[in-house]
């Protein structure tokens, strides 16, 4: 069996406080971050500033893999009412263009684009003991929507956050992208799994920095094509 | 007959399964429960574990290739009165042919915090097993040895010729897990 050192790892020694399990019948993926301030000022900022002063825009995705570790539907291709063409439609991958997954066990709340609000600006939300069984892993992530073209990183976004709480509302793990030198130049973090194991679900934080602004990069290493 | 053990003592093993038991009473006075881990890192010929899952403890009690198995954590050594609290059983057959070594250690979790140390902990010791005849090839008594100790490298498995050995080292640290993870382990650690 050929086994490779994978970069970005993660390791989390943390215990809970007196030993008990967290409740992972469901699980929430909690996005935060702030609002760009808008240096250059008004209409006419706007205007000069091209994208220099463009909103952050972070989402939460999360791609429903089987037991080969891969992503079965892709969805399909559909046409929105202004004549888009939006693709991975209703597959097994939860993000902006496809907020609720076909089963009805997993959803995002919305599609936030500006880090408007206080708390989570998006939750991906996942019954997980319901969930077919079929579907093995989850993994989530969270990747800065056209970062790239438009000069943004996660070094630059203030209190940008990501993190997982459990069925009774505790928290099990948190990631914080701004203010870590790990994630700047970085668009995306693969940020954690939930996996089967022993007739239930166990969580794992990963924190992997990626380069990439588009999710569907990422989505390639877990596809079958 | 056990063999307490002297540091740098190797020791043959024949054995194909073995357990690693690790013991304590727990605290009978007031202060914080003492909560002793036992931990295996899976180490290749780069002296790093190949993947998190070749690292086995509390979080993660397989490895992947099958052959370690940690019984689970004892957050107060309330597990068995007697006998080993924290187990990690070993099915030599089963390793991973890149693992060339198999290093236990053992800390007190949070001890910093705590205030605590091996010298705090009553009848706590790790010791080795023959899982075929039951019976006690080496033990270190922590309390005696480490007194002011957190933390206890106890010693390793490693391949020679095909074939396994056990060498005893014994080296106490005033150190917690974290340590002897960023030793083996270049990804990120959540403490």
């Amino acid at each position: 069996m050929a086994i490779n050192l994978v970069k970005g790892q993660t390791i989390d020694l943390r215990k809970n406080d007196k030993g008990e399990e967290f409740d992972l019948s469901q699980v929430t993926i909690g996005l935060g971050w702030d609002m760009r301030q808008q240096k250059s000022g008004g209409f006419f900022g706007k205007l000069l500033g091209g994208n220099k002063d463009a909103d952050y825009d972070l989402d939460a995705i999360a791609f429903l893999l089987d037991a080969n570790g891969k992503v079965a539907s892709l969805g399909r291709t559909v046409q929105t009412s202004d004549g888009r063409q939006i693709g991975l439609y209703e597959g097994d991958v939860v993000f902006f263009n496809s907020q609720k997954h076909p089963s009805g066990h997993i959803w995002l709340t919305g599609d936030n684009r500006t880090g408007a609000g206080d708390g989570d600006d998006e939750q991906i939300i996942v019954r997980l003991n319901a969930l077919d069984p079929k579907y093995d892993r989850i993994v989530f992530l969270v990747t800065i929507y056209q970062g790239r073209q438009k000069g943004q990183h996660f070094g630059m976004v203030e209190n940008a956050f990501i993190r997982a709480v459990d069925a009774r509302g505790k928290e099990i793990a948190r990631f914080s992208m701004s203010g870590d030198a790990a994630f700047s130049n970085m668009c995306g973090m693969i940020f954690a799994e939930v996996y089967r194991k022993d007739g239930g679900w166990k969580f794992r934080a990963l924190g992997n920095p990626e380069s990439s602004d588009n999710f569907v990069e990422i989505l390639r290493k877990y596809t079958y094509q | 007959m056990a063999i307490n053990l002297q540091k740098g003592q190797k020791i043959d093993i024949g054995l194909s399964r073995l357990s690693v038991g690790l013991g304590w009473n727990p605290n009978e006075g007031t202060g914080a429960a003492f909560d002793l881990d036992a931990s295996a890192f899976m180490i290749n010929s780069s002296r790093l574990i190949p993947a998190e899952e070749y690292f086995i403890f509390y979080g993660n009690t397989d490895s992947p290739d099958g052959a370690l198995h940690h019984t689970g954590d004892d957050p107060t050594g309330g597990n068995s009165a007697e006998g080993d609290d924290e187990t990690i059983q070993v099915d030599l057959s089963r390793i991973n042919d890149s693992i060339e070594e198999i290093l236990f250690v053992v800390t007190i979790h949070e001890a910093a915090q705590r205030k605590q140390n091996f010298g705090q902990v009553r009848n706590s010791y790790i010791r080795i097993v023959d899982e075929a005849t039951h019976t006690e090839v080496a033990k270190y008594e922590l309390g005696e040895d480490f007194s002011i100790e957190t933390a206890v490298e106890f010693g390793r498995l490693y391949k020679r010729n095909g074939s396994w050995k056990f060498e005893a080292s014994g080296i106490g640290y005033k150190e917690d897990l974290a340590f002897f993870v960023s030793k083996y382990f270049t990804g990120q650690v959540i403490k």
